[in-house]
């Protein structure tokens, strides 16, 4: 049996190569993937401890997540979308329009 | 029937009268019968036979005293309201007010439409609107409604001073009387708020009434904002007698009297002369019961009074222009109203009021018909001679003169030896500084017997001096019918209070005395006397009053007979001239107008370049600089307000990190 504890590590390594990509990245669609790699972190998360106290509401949980991922990927590439519709790129450090 | 219930219809007759004048003259010039003078005199008469009517009612003993209206009901505070008092001394009020106005009226169709003067129903709708706000300032049961009303008469003099707007004399004149007597109308408003947060109410009569609560207030010896009852109750009389000064002309605030000489001669009549300068003098008789508990406000009432009535009288004798002569008597007898009122005799004030009222009348209308025929020429020294060219004018005149100068039987007689006989018993009965304001009194009396004579023999006797005073102007019916009846009055009003004679020949003619005995319990003239005498420890000493009308008449004799020796002849000569430095002060008006110009420019000017410069210098910079400060932080601030959301996300791992980093070693994490 794989200690606990070897999961949760593996989560964090997930989830900060996710906020790695959201920080250094400047295409928009790298953000989306980055942002799915955060959550699958938080996924192995919920599955590990699920597994840990023997009981499926992490792994319910789990799936609820992946749901979410797909709807959130949807509205991204929305907006990914017009993005690249109003500014011709999809580089995160041209729409900077909306400031002061 | 009772008058009462049309009592409400006394000032709103000529307040319609004035939407007539107004809308018609605006919309239909053409349809308004003479301009707007004929509904103007059909509202004043009505408004006349309703007061005739309320006298009348008042003689049979039924008083009123109601709240009309209020206007804003206090939860658990007092309310403000419009209510009317009628009472043996507003009933006496509203008969000379309608009588006078409604007499200005007729002859205003002969000094304004005879003479083919433009504007007429402005000027009609203001003397309607004046008619209008003076009755409902005597039927006020309540100062405020007083204040109210005060300042509306102060507007129509405003308005009517300025008449001639188009010339810059006129204008000039109506703003300072406007503005001198706002002076005196702060104080009043001072204290009419003083005497509401005070006593809860601003009533004048009737159970909860401000002299009464004051009266019981100074029995229970209780204290008001750290002073003791009698000092505060001095403290807001002197408030209130502020506005008494600036609309009733005293000293120091007299000043925009005689200016006011600019507007028509039957404006002067009616506000400068019988009414809206009567208000002030009004108010304090009618809250007499509040001056009658402090014998301070009383002695500088008095005091003022007295001053007033020597200082105008003396300026009166130099000056040249007709009306300017009525102008310095007519503040010197209201001085000698607030030396009667102040020394004590509040029947005595109020009989100078009506007589002064009739006979003030009669002179400015008698000036006014002087001056229709000079062809509004009103220097004295071009007249002369006037006397068998127009006998009416010239006898009416006659007869107002001789009351002004207190001639015995006319009517001023009467009334000014009252006064001074009431400054004089209470000033030997225990009050000396009313002695002082009796001597003032009494020396004026000599000023004023010369300076009428003066007049009227420069006016109406010896040669003509001009061509014009040869072949004088006709007037007409209109005015001369005011003259005759406003002559038969100044000849006859002293009739209705002859205290001498009473005492001479032991009939009862004290009508006057009688009249305001009674009415509205706390507001009568016996009630007052017992105040004076509890609470002021006025005292009258025992003396004839038979000596001291004889000293007065002698001494009015004395002055009008020195006018007559110098300028009886028919050709007479400058005699003030050889005064010298004495005339030029006298022409110069001892420079009152230069020292009050002095003090607006040279005194109030700089203090308030000071203060504007504190204002614009420490108020606003400080405001200034704490906006400049947000500015400046904002400016800073918002460049963490990139617009890349890498930035934002960045700032958010390192917060997190950081919180995270911070409760971990303060949270005991770690």
């Amino acid at each position: 049996m794989i200690p606990t504890s070897y999961y949760v590590l593996l989560a964090t390594a997930v989830f900060c190569i996710g906020v790695f990509g959201v920080l250094t990245r400047r295409n928009a669609l790298m953000f989306l993937v980055s942002v799915e790699l955060m959550l699958n972190g938080a996924n192995i998360n919920l599955v590990a401890f699920s597994q840990l106290h023997g009981n499926l509401t992490g792994q319910t949980f789990g799936l609820f997540t992946l749901a979410l991922a797909a709807a959130e990927v949807a509205v991204g590439l929305g907006i990914i979308m017009v993005l690249a519709r109003n500014f011709e790129d999809v580089d995160v450090t041209e729409a900077v329009t909306m400031r002061w | 029937m009772v008058a009462a219930d049309f009592a409400a219809a006394i000032p709103l007759l000529p307040f319609v009268s004035f939407l007539i004048a107004m809308l018609g003259g605006y919309f239909a010039p053409r349809l308004l019968p003479k301009g707007g003078a004929i509904p103007g005199i059909l509202a004043l008469g009505g408004s006349l036979l309703l007061s005739l009517w309320v006298l009348a009612d008042v003689a049979g003993g039924t008083y009123t005293n109601e709240e009309l209206y209020a206007w804003v009901v206090g939860q658990d505070t007092f309310s403000l309201h419009f209510g009317m008092l009628l009472d043996p001394l507003s009933a006496l009020m509203l008969v000379i007010v309608s009588l006078v106005a409604f007499l200005v009226f007729v002859h205003s169709l002969g000094y304004m439409n005879d003479e083919g003067e433009t504007g007429l129903p402005r000027y009609y709708a203001g003397l309607s609107l004046f008619s209008f706000s003076m009755l409902a300032f005597v039927l006020a049961d309540n100062l405020l409604m007083s204040f109210v009303f005060f300042e509306l008469v102060g507007l129509c003099s405003w308005l009517l001073i300025g008449f001639w707007f188009r010339e810059d004399a006129p204008a000039s004149a109506a703003k300072k009387a406007f503005l001198v007597t706002r002076f005196g109308d702060y104080f009043f408003l001072v204290g009419v708020v003083g005497v509401l947060v005070t006593f809860g109410t601003a009533n004048f009569a009737g159970a909860e009434a401000f002299p009464t609560l004051a009266e019981e207030a100074i029995d229970a010896g209780e204290s008001f904002a750290g002073f003791g009852a009698q000092t505060w109750v001095t403290v807001l009389g002197l408030l209130v007698l502020g506005g008494v000064i600036g609309k009733s002309a005293q000293f120091p605030l007299h000043t925009w009297l005689p200016d006011a000489m600019e507007g028509p001669t039957p404006v002067s009549a009616l506000i400068h002369a019988a009414t809206m300068v009567a208000a002030g003098v009004y108010l304090v008789a009618r809250m007499y019961g509040f001056y009658a508990l402090s014998p301070t406000a009383l002695s500088i009432i008095a005091l003022v009074g007295g001053f007033t009535a020597l200082f105008a009288a003396t300026m009166g004798l130099v000056k040249r222009e007709i009306k300017q002569v009525l102008a310095y008597s007519t503040v010197s007898q209201y001085g000698y109203i607030m030396l009667g009122l102040g020394a004590g005799g509040y029947v005595a004030g109020v009989f100078h009021l009506t007589t002064h009222a009739f006979f003030k009348a009669l002179l400015f209308l008698g000036a006014g018909s002087v001056i229709i025929a000079m062809h509004h020429n009103e220097n004295m020294w071009d007249m002369g001679g006037l006397r068998e060219k127009m006998p009416v004018t010239y006898y009416t005149f006659l007869a107002g003169s001789l009351a002004l100068a207190g001639i015995v039987p006319f009517a001023g007689f009467w009334s000014k030896d009252e006064v001074l006989y009431e400054a004089l018993v209470h000033g030997l009965g225990g009050s000396p500084i009313l002695l002082v304001a009796y001597a003032f009194g009494l020396v004026a009396v000599f000023f004023t017997g010369f300076y009428t004579f003066r007049m009227v023999l420069l006016t109406f006797h010896g040669e003509p001096r001009t061509e014009t005073a040869e072949d004088p102007h006709p007037v007409r019916w209109n005015v001369k019918f005011p003259l005759v009846v406003l002559g038969i009055l100044a000849t006859v009003a002293g009739l209705i209070n002859m205290v001498p004679v009473q005492e001479l020949t032991g009939l009862r003619v004290e009508f006057l005395h009688e009249w305001l005995a009674v009415g509205v319990e706390g507001v009568t003239a016996e009630h007052y006397g017992t105040l004076l005498h509890d609470a002021a420890g006025y005292t009258a000493a025992e003396l004839g009053s038979l000596v001291p009308a004889l000293v007065s008449l002698g001494i009015a004799l004395a002055g009008a007979g020195l006018a007559w020796m110098l300028y009886a002849g028919p050709d007479p000569q400058e005699h003030t001239a050889r005064l010298g430095a004495i005339q030029r002060l006298l022409v110069h008006n001892y420079y009152q107008d230069e020292y009050q110009v002095w003090l607006a420019t040279g005194v109030t000017l700089p203090l308030s370049r000071v203060a504007d410069k504190f204002d614009q210098g420490v108020v606003d910079g400080v405001v200034n600089g704490v906006s400049s400060a947000s500015l400046f932080s904002g400016r800073r601030v918002r460049r963490v307000q990139s617009g890349l959301v890498t930035n934002y996300a960045l700032l958010l791992t390192l917060s997190l990190v950081a919180l995270l980093l911070f409760l971990g070693l303060y949270g005991g994490w770690l």
